[in-house]
């Protein structure tokens, strides 16, 4: 059988500004660790007792510590993995969410939050009030302050925008939350291994991550930290390798969310991108991040027509800009992008309608570029050099 | 007449924190699967000499971990042991 991608060929023939949607390239050992573990894991975690097994219990468990001393978790029992972020927000928002809860969620959230949250609300289980946006991403405040309610369980925010990279001020929105008794869920989609988070420190209740954007790792890897005392419902049952005999799920964790066989190969993989990134240090991925951003926006500034979104300040957007060009088809310049320079972006409404709507983009949506730690100025010096090609055709 | 000590978890998570937690330690242990004289939430045991028992369990506890049980078991190959349940006053 002939492998699609083997016929593609190789992405180096490609300048990569995709990364919010998943990172390229990945350090070396991401791509070797899930090959070793598939040849030589002969066992299945928690089930059977040789020593295999063992083995692959104990790439789980350091597949578990490393996202925890990421994320400053004490216990990684409270770390459980799941497929991606989305997998991870439907588990949060479904296991912790019942009849009658009110929840607050900002007009930057990403589909991954708001589906969920409009089936709960359809069925009758939740309402909820959306906190709107500034024109540049940042929630309104003043307007959050004043949405509470005597049942509001829930607070749910995006740390940095998939559209425009724009960074939530997380403590101000936390300690709001917290004067109320409501939760908070973190969407770390965006922002998990290129920004510090310290779930300690800002005293998270969840957090949803995923492993094949900022954590270098392999697709299908992601996951949720629950804070202790907090026991959500689990989404999925079935095999743990634990209390076989009874006919009800575990209720410790990690087991009482992690229901059938997980994705040891990708965990491999992800033990591999947390490791790049323990190495590298978080401080130095985002001061690259914060400097190749400030450049691109700088360069793009500079072209007639084009029109650019979220904070200026790189120091309050994760690694994004998005574009638009006077008078053209943002997917037009994709294709375009693509075909005649070999660059890969994303266009379009990247899944999250409300934000577009915040920044005046709907329906027809953005260019986004998202260049990633391994981008380098050169990289950029292209880019901006067929974006000023296109936007001469555009204008004549 | 040898005997051994077993130590069970309520999970997996916890066998192998027990595991990574001992390592460091001067007491010599080994995860098996549990006996099956053995009652267990998770399928995996830590055996141990006896008279480190009391120590190791010491050490795990200080380290925040979740234990179910503690037995002595006669080693007496494949045939099914007698088992004690061993209980430590808090």
């Amino acid at each position: 059988m002939i492998n699609d991608f083997e016929q593609a060929g190789n992405c180096n023939s490609n300048l990569y500004f995709d990364n919010a949607a998943t990172s390229w390239p990945k350090p070396e050992a991401v791509y070797k660790a899930p090959e070793i573990q598939m040849r030589q894991g002969c066992g299945n975690p928690g089930r059977s007792g040789h020593t295999r097994t063992l083995e692959a219990d104990r790439l789980v468990y350091r597949a578990r510590e490393a996202v925890a001393g990421l994320f400053r978790v004490a216990d990684p029992s409270r770390i459980i993995f799941a497929l991606n972020a989305t997998d991870a927000l439907n588990i949060a928002l479904k296991g912790c969410l019942g009849k009658g809860d009110h929840v607050l969620y900002t007009s930057m959230e990403h589909n991954s939050v708001l589906r969920p949250l409009g089936t709960l609300r359809r069925d009758g289980v939740i309402t909820t009030t959306l906190i709107p946006c500034s024109e540049t991403g940042f929630p309104d405040l003043d307007f959050l302050e004043e949405a509470y309610r005597a049942d509001t369980r829930l607070l749910v925010i995006n740390h940095a925008s998939n559209v425009t990279g724009t960074i939530a001020p997380l403590q101000k929105m936390i300690q709001s939350a917290h004067r109320r008794g409501v939760m908070v869920l973190l969407d770390a989609a965006q922002t998990a291994g290129t920004i510090e988070i310290d779930t300690g420190a800002l005293e998270l209740d969840l957090l949803a991550f995923t492993g094949h954007k900022g954590l270098l790792g392999p697709t299908g890897t992601g996951g949720l930290y629950v804070k202790k005392g907090l026991n959500l419902k689990p989404l999925r049952e079935g095999g743990t390798g634990s209390q076989s005999e009874i006919d009800l799920h575990p209720e410790s964790m990690p087991e009482r969310l992690e229901a059938g066989t997980l994705n040891n190969a990708g965990l491999a993989g992800l033990i591999e991108g947390l490791a790049f990134i323990e190495q590298t240090g978080i401080a130095a991925i985002r001061e690259h991040e914060v400097e190749i951003r400030a450049y691109l926006y700088q360069q793009l500034q500079a072209i007639s027509g084009i029109r650019l979104y979220g904070p200026a300040d790189p120091g309050s957007a994760s690694c994004i800009v998005s574009f638009t060009l006077d008078n053209t088809d943002c997917g037009e310049i994709g294709y375009i992008l693509e075909n005649n320079y070999g660059i890969l972006c994303r266009t379009g409404l990247h899944c999250a309608p409300l934000a577009h709507k915040a920044i005046h983009t709907f329906p027809t949506g953005t260019v986004r570029l998202s260049p990633g730690y391994f981008t380098t100025r050169a990289d950029i010096d292209y880019l901006t050099g067929a974006l000023r090609d296109i936007a001469k055709l555009a204008a004549g | 007449m040898a005997e051994s000590c077993y130590i069970t978890f309520p999970t997996t998570y916890y066998a192998i924190r027990a595991e990574s937690v001992l390592k460091t330690q001067p007491y010599s242990f080994k995860m098996i699967p549990v006996p099956r004289s053995i009652s267990s939430s998770c399928g995996t045991a830590m055996r141990c000499h006896c008279e480190d028992l009391a120590a190791i369990r010491e050490i795990l506890l200080q380290n925040s971990l979740e234990l179910e049980g503690f037995y002595r078991l006669e080693e007496i190959g494949l045939r099914v042991p007698e088992v004690e349940e061993i209980h430590f006053d808090q």
